[in-house]
């Protein structure tokens, strides 16, 4: 330095390593989601075919919709962040809920009669009613006899006298169950009003809960009304548009009341979000412009292979006529069996083990073998399934509640783990708050440690349940046709899947327009399904976060 | 810090009776042997401690505690960290059996019943003691249903929507949230959150309560707040508080231990005597900051 009169900097010190590791960490990263977008886009390209549309189409489309939307999104943008993530998550929020509507108006159209339906939700209410009675005398009535008085008026509402113990041996029924009675009945309403009278008031109540608060009870009747007549509406007016009334009501009561629901929360409620609402408004109208100038115009559409007769049509001998309905239908009774099965069972032996279950060697060695039941190859599990079953216990192969209890031996592991990891995330303060507070273990569990975790257990299951949708070699394992031409019409009825079908369309005997129309097809449907099922989860964990 | 302890003077007052303060710094001094013959001249400490070990595992966090806690009256536990004043303080209540390694010995009496007796129920026992923590850890519930939570689960009647008000206003929070019940808990600020935490522990209105240095995660205004708290709650509750905060000992308590390393109760009296003229040179060193 002497030597030097000018100022010297501090020099340099080389990161090269550490930027070339730098980049091959996130090459890591991308290297998977690169290579499977790669093909859902060209599977979403053979399924869709947007080359075959007129190109004055595509570009009618593009000023109506692609333009104003980037337009509102910029608008939305400058305003805030809030009010574009808001205006996104309606626009998802809307495509989600319209998809879990069409899923649940395909069971109540083709598998649950309302009746049924309204029979098993009274013959579940009223002893609920009764429990919840019992309970509130809890300090008078001991346990035991709170206990009985509930079994017997689930039992009494279920099954009636003597029920199935009493078939067993053989006993003829002495008085019928509330669910038989009602359903019985000569005189029902029309089966479109029982719908919008079980499915109505729930959401009407969530949704005036949500905008209105309880703030303003004039704002809680006038929301509550509003949905109320959506729902009605959708089953009076459904026929005007050429949907059945049952359907209509169950789209207008779960696809399109929940996010009217929250656009109008939104407008009430958060002033600084309210812009962000435009996107989703050009979205719609963006869309009813383009296909009335399409249609006036005369431009072609592109010919889609997943269209409405694909989505509502069975598997036929031409490729240009199959059609997925049975599968999606079969999947989603699939996962409704498997989520009744695997959540309870897996989210109790979660709480037992990180709440409950002493730390001894016995405890750690189930522990390990649970993390090594989750590695197990699918197949196994359908051996399992097959053996237990099939073979030891007699099921038809093949069926709804063979599959469903498969599967989900398959996910429990998964369960149990993601249910642990949301429970033991539960801070130790939280517990020793409610234990310092004179709490008994159960009271702790039920109203501190369950609540507290509950989203995160939510999100980790709807995950596991993903897994179980995709899954194929456990379904042929048991013996599950590839192809069936109808829904099943009970848990006890053979049933297809859609990764099966799709299986069956790309199998050897096929020909190969089924390889590339109806597969392409399939997996667009297959992965949309659980792309929607996995936001939940998604929306669920970020809000989680945000909260902690 | 030894400039600090003209203010006690204020606190303790003359209402303590001094005969009895003597007889008990005589059993602390001199163990055990002493304490049988003492004890009957007292008037009937809420907490009593006699022999008390605690272990966990191998490693001995309290050697031999004897200590007398007398009725509505702020007792302040100080001592350098790791002393073993929050394993004392989770004796009282039973807190310890929730940890494996923990065992202890010896007798540690409520009102005359010991409590590691066979027969006492821990959860029935924390009905009757509160805790307040060191953190605030209100639940992830609205600030009624934090209030009200010892009152559900313990099954209390009675008119929840006013002991849930009488409560927070006790802990000197009602004007701040009386407009807010139903929001969340945790979008309070800290100081709010530990006097929720406060009213939350005196809701079920137990006989005892403990506090772990209630007011070391709090800022300055927030801690001479909970400080001017706990000296009201002292007009109706038995409160022992763990403090590492010798000013705050002063100020507030009428009644200080020390606890020394290794687990001792060193010595036991009389706020303002402790901090004036403490009989060990240790407690002196201690107090003076010439060691911690
Ligand atoms: N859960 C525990 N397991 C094992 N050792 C503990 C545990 N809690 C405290 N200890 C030990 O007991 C001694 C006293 O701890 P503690 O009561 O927390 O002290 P203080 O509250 O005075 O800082 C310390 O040496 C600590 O390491
Ligand atoms: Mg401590």
């Amino acid at each position: 330095m002497a030597t030097n009169n000018e100022i010297e900097g501090f020099g340099r010190v080389s990161r090269t390593i550490g930027t070339v590791f730098r980049y091959l960490l996130l090459a890591a990263t991308l290297v998977g989601l690169v290579f499977v977008t790669i093909l859902l886009v060209y599977v979403a390209k053979d399924a869709v075919q947007p080359l075959t549309a007129d190109p004055a189409w595509h570009l009618t489309f593009f000023l109506t919709l692609v333009v104003p939307t980037l337009a509102a999104g910029a608008y939305a943008y400058r305003e805030s962040v809030e009010a574009l993530r808001t205006g996104v998550f309606s626009v998802g929020f809307v495509v989600v809920a319209l998809m879990f509507s069409g899923g649940a108006a395909m069971i109540f159209v083709d598998i649950v009669e309302p009746l049924t339906w309204l029979a098993f939700l009274l013959a579940l209410a009223v002893p609920t009613a009764v429990t919840a009675a019992v309970v509130s005398y809890d300090h008078r009535v001991p346990f035991a006899a709170q206990f009985l008085a509930t079994v017997a008026a689930f039992y009494l509402s279920l099954f009636g006298i003597p029920g199935p113990l009493g078939s067993l041996a053989g006993v003829p029924t002495l008085v019928p169950s509330l669910f038989d009675f009602v359903a019985g009945l000569p005189l029902a309403p029309a089966p479109w009003l029982m719908m919008a009278g079980t499915l109505g008031p729930p959401v009407a109540y969530v949704g005036s809960q949500y905008v209105a608060g309880d703030r303003d009870r004039r704002a809680h009747v006038l929301t509550g009304a509003a949905v109320l007549a959506l729902v009605l509406a959708g089953g009076a007016l459904g026929p005007f548009a050429g949907v059945d009334p049952v359907p209509g009501v169950v789209v207008a009561a779960i696809g399109l009341a929940p996010p009217l629901v929250y656009t109008a929360g939104t407008a009430a409620n958060r002033p600084t979000e309210r812009t962000g609402l435009v996107v989703p408004a050009t979205i719609v109208v963006g869309s009813l412009v383009g296909a009335a100038a399409t249609d006036a115009l005369g431009f072609a559409g592109p010919q889609s292979w997943v269209d409405w007769a694909f989505l509502t049509g069975s598997h036929s001998s031409t490729a240009a006529e199959a059609g997925f309905y049975p599968a999606i239908g079969g999947s989603i009774l699939l996962m409704l069996t498997v989520a009744v099965l695997a959540f309870p069972v897996g989210i109790g032996a979660a709480v037992y083990l990180e709440e409950y279950a002493p730390d001894n060697r016995f405890t750690r060695i189930i522990d390990v073998n649970i993390s090594n039941l989750a590695g197990v190859p699918s197949v196994v599990y359908g051996l399992l399934g097959l053996g237990l079953f099939v073979t030891y216990l007699n099921q038809p192969p093949g069926t709804v509640l063979l599959g469903g209890a498969t599967l989900g031996l398959l996910i429990l592991p998964i369960v149990i783990i993601s249910a642990r990891e949301a429970v033991r995330a539960v801070p130790e303060d939280m517990r020793a708050a409610s234990y310092g507070m004179g709490a008994t273990k159960w009271q702790t569990v039920k109203n501190v440690v369950l609540p507290r975790s509950f989203s995160g257990i939510l999100t980790g299951t709807i995950l596991a349940l993903g897994r179980a949708i995709g899954e194929t070699a456990p379904l042929i394992m048991i013996g599950a046709p590839n192809v069936k031409y109808s829904l099943p019409a009970g848990l006890s009825e053979a049933a297809s899947a859609m990764p099966l079908q799709v299986y069956a369309w790309s199998s050897l005997y096929a020909s190969d327009g089924f390889y590339e129309q109806a597969v392409p097809a399939g997996v667009v449907v297959l992965v949309a399904i659980l792309l929607a099922m996995n936001s939940i989860a998604i929306v669920l964990r970020n809000k989680y976060q945000s909260t902690e | 810090m030894s400039d600090n302890t003209p203010q006690t003077d204020e606190p303790a007052g003359g209402e303590t009776a001094d005969p009895t303060n003597d007889d008990m710094l005589v059993e602390t001094d001199v163990a055990a042997a002493t304490s049988g013959s003492t004890a009957g001249a007292t008037p009937d400490p809420v907490i009593r401690s006699r022999d008390l070990d605690v272990f966990y595992g191998e490693e001995q966090a309290l050697d031999s505690i004897d200590i007398d806690i007398p009725e509505n009256r702020v007792t302040a536990i100080i001592g350098p960290s790791g002393c073993g004043k929050s394993t004392f303080l989770r004796c009282i209540n039973r807190m310890n059996d929730r940890i494996d390694a923990c065992r202890v010995t010896g007798e540690l009496s409520l009102r005359g019943k010991n409590v590691y007796d066979d027969d006492v129920d821990p959860v029935a026992l924390r009905r009757r003691v509160g805790m307040v923590f060191q953190e605030p850890n209100p639940f992830p519930k609205s600030i009624y249903d934090n209030v009200a939570y010892g009152l559900e689960i313990q099954n209390i009647e009675g008119d929840h929507d006013e002991i849930v008000e009488q409560s927070l206003k006790r802990a000197a929070l009602w004007d701040e949230v009386s407009h807010q019940l139903d929001s969340s808990g945790l979008e309070l600020s800290g100081g709010q959150q530990q006097r929720l935490c406060i009213a939350r522990a005196i809701a079920p209105d137990p006989e005892v309560l403990l506090m772990d240095e209630p007011a070391s995660a709090l800022d300055p205004v927030a801690t001479s707040q909970v400080e001017d708290l706990i000296e009201e709650l002292a007009e109706d509750y038995t409160v022992v508080i763990v403090t590492h905060n010798m000013q705050q000992a002063a100020r507030i308590s009428d009644k200080t231990a020390v606890f020394l390393t290794g687990g001792e109760l060193v010595e036991f009296g009389d706020t303002d005597q402790i901090f004036e003229n403490p009989e060990h040179q240790r407690v002196e060193d201690y107090i003076t900051g010439k060691f911690g």
